[in-house]
């Protein structure tokens, strides 16, 4: 296509863009509300995921080892374990530190702090703390260490105490990725379909028009380009008023969802994805503005 | 010029439109067409800017057999073809110098040739002043006028003018008349359908009469009825 009509087209479906003032804005409306709907389902099921994410990080089992044994042995059992396929990290934890950690805890209870000093002595045990890369995963490791060479050094391994809640973590975590999913590609698919069908009724408004064009000698290209330029500035005008309410909208959820992403809550996560959630908007809302059109527009062009 | 062979229209359900027709329009000549509504005259102007195909028959443009013209090729071709219609089709978003210059944009008009043109051409039919004005500002005779102006800008081998004072008031209809007659003056063909008796008196130039699809009457210089 020659580089006039390319500014031609342009500037036309500018003219149109601004032209139809309320047809413009009902079309970008539309288009604005199925990519809102899209794009906050693709939020909550990231963060959904985020926060499952970290659910999961804090699940772990601890073995605990009889006071007797030396802290090589346990640092010899812990190389041993590191191979496990199943066993995503570990952490040794010495008495000393098992003492601070506790010591921590009593902080904003007096009485711990009391009970230990009662003591005199550190009572606690050194553990390994073990992490698995799923948590239906904790009750294979747990078998295959009580059933190990160095059972008899384990003085207990606190899973079966987790076992119910890592249980019923692992099932809901299930169930909210597949309703995620599923609600997810309903709303696509509603999404696209209102759009679709918003920007075919704007071609039937153009519908004479394409008749005129074809009789003054436009040639189908030359007509249909003013539309697809038409519909990218429907994609950006759209994109730009999302991106606003989609930050509104996480500014507005922030205090409920503090804490449970790192590094803040929903709005610092929309912030610090800034750019790779405006620019999957403009492809989306450009994308759609234009394939719909296209589409739209071929039965007009019959001649 | 325009030759008909044979042509026969038939539109789906069976509705015969047109029915053997065989003529043959010079450069040049202005020709009206007239009969009743219904009687084929639309059929026939669609021919030849090849909206409508003929079910048997060919329509020759030059010589040169439409049925022949590719479809992505057709634009090309109504380029040397101005159109002018009864309900105007003039493009609602677009000013009476923007609507003329449209025609000229997409055949790839320049820019200069554009801006020298359209005034030109809108001062030629009466609508210098009007320019900027929307279709929607202007009254019906002047919506035809420019009409007319993108019809002829292109300076067209031939103009169709299908009843193109069907909506307008007595004066406008001799405006329009007189103009059609002036860009004929130029050379340029003029196909004109209508049933407006005294206009197609007035003019006293070659009248072909349609009834059911077929040709009645075809006069060098005739009158709406015998």
């Amino acid at each position: 296509m020659k580089k006039v009509k390319l500014i031609r087209t342009f500037q036309e479906g500018l003219d149109n863009f601004r032209r139809n003032g309320w047809l413009s804005f009902a079309t970008v409306s539309v288009l604005a509300i199925s990519l809102y709907i899209i794009s906050v389902t693709a939020i909550l099921g990231v963060t959904a995921n985020i926060v499952l994410q970290n659910i999961q990080d804090k699940i772990n089992v601890s073995v605990y080892f009889n006071p007797d044994v030396e802290e090589n042995a346990i640092l010899e059992i812990k190389n041993k374990l590191v191979g496990y396929q199943e066993i995503k990290s570990i952490e040794y934890v010495s008495k000393d530190q098992a003492l601070e950690q506790f010591k921590k805890l009593g902080d904003n209870n007096p009485s711990i702090s009391q009970a230990l000093e009662e003591l005199g002595d550190n009572p606690l045990l050194a553990s390994l703390v073990i992490k698995a890369n799923s948590p239906d995963q904790y009750d294979i490791i747990t078998k295959s260490i009580s059933g190990s060479t160095f059972s008899d050094s384990v003085s207990r391994i606190d899973f079966e105490e987790n076992r119910m809640a890592i249980g019923r973590l692992t099932s809901i975590i299930n169930l909210v990725e597949k309703i995620g999913l599923t609600l997810g590609i309903v709303f696509v698919f509603i999404g696209i379909l209102i759009t679709f069908n918003a920007i075919r009724l704007t071609m039937y408004a153009h519908k004479q028009e394409f008749e005129i064009m074809r009789l003054v000698g436009a040639s189908n290209l030359y007509i249909r380009m003013p539309f697809i330029f038409e519909g990218i500035f429907y994609g950006i005008s759209s994109a730009i008023i999302v991106m606003i309410a989609l930050l509104a909208t996480s500014k507005f959820l922030a205090p409920i969802t503090e804490g449970s992403i790192s590094g803040g809550d929903i709005f610092s996560f929309c912030l610090s994805h800034f750019f790779i959630i405006f620019f999957s908007l403009l492809l989306s809302g450009v994308l759609l503005g234009t394939i719909s059109g296209f589409i739209a527009i071929r039965r007009y062009l019959k001649i | 010029m325009i030759r008909f062979e044979n042509v026969s229209k038939i539109y789906p359900g069976d509705f015969s439109a047109l029915e053997d027709i065989n003529i043959s329009i010079e450069q040049g000549e202005f020709v009206s067409i007239v009969g009743h509504s219904g009687s084929g005259k639309s059929t026939l102007l669609k021919l030849v800017y090849a909206e409508e195909q003929p079910t048997t028959g060919t329509v020759y443009f030059n010589d040169r057999p439409l049925d022949a013209i590719k479809i992505k090729h057709l634009p090309f071709y109504r380029r040397n073809i101005g159109t002018v219609f009864q309900d105007f089709k003039l493009l609602p978003q677009k000013t009476a110098y923007e609507n003329v210059a449209y025609a000229l944009e997409v055949s790839e008009g320049s820019l200069e040739e554009i801006q020298e043109l359209v005034p030109e051409i809108l001062d030629l039919v009466g609508m210098g002043d009007k320019m900027e004005k929307y279709p929607r500002q202007l009254s019906g005779g002047e919506q035809q006028k420019v009409c007319l102006a993108r019809a002829f800008v292109r300076k067209p081998l031939i103009i169709i003018a299908d009843e193109p004072t069907g909506n307008l008031d007595p004066n406008s209809t001799m405006e329009i008349m007189q103009l059609l007659l002036k860009i004929n003056s130029m050379g340029t063909t003029v196909l004109l359908a209508s049933h407006n008796k005294s206009i197609v008196d007035k003019i006293n130039r070659r009248v072909i009469e349609l009834e059911k699809g077929r040709i009645i009457r075809d006069n060098a210089k005739g009158k709406y009825a015998v």
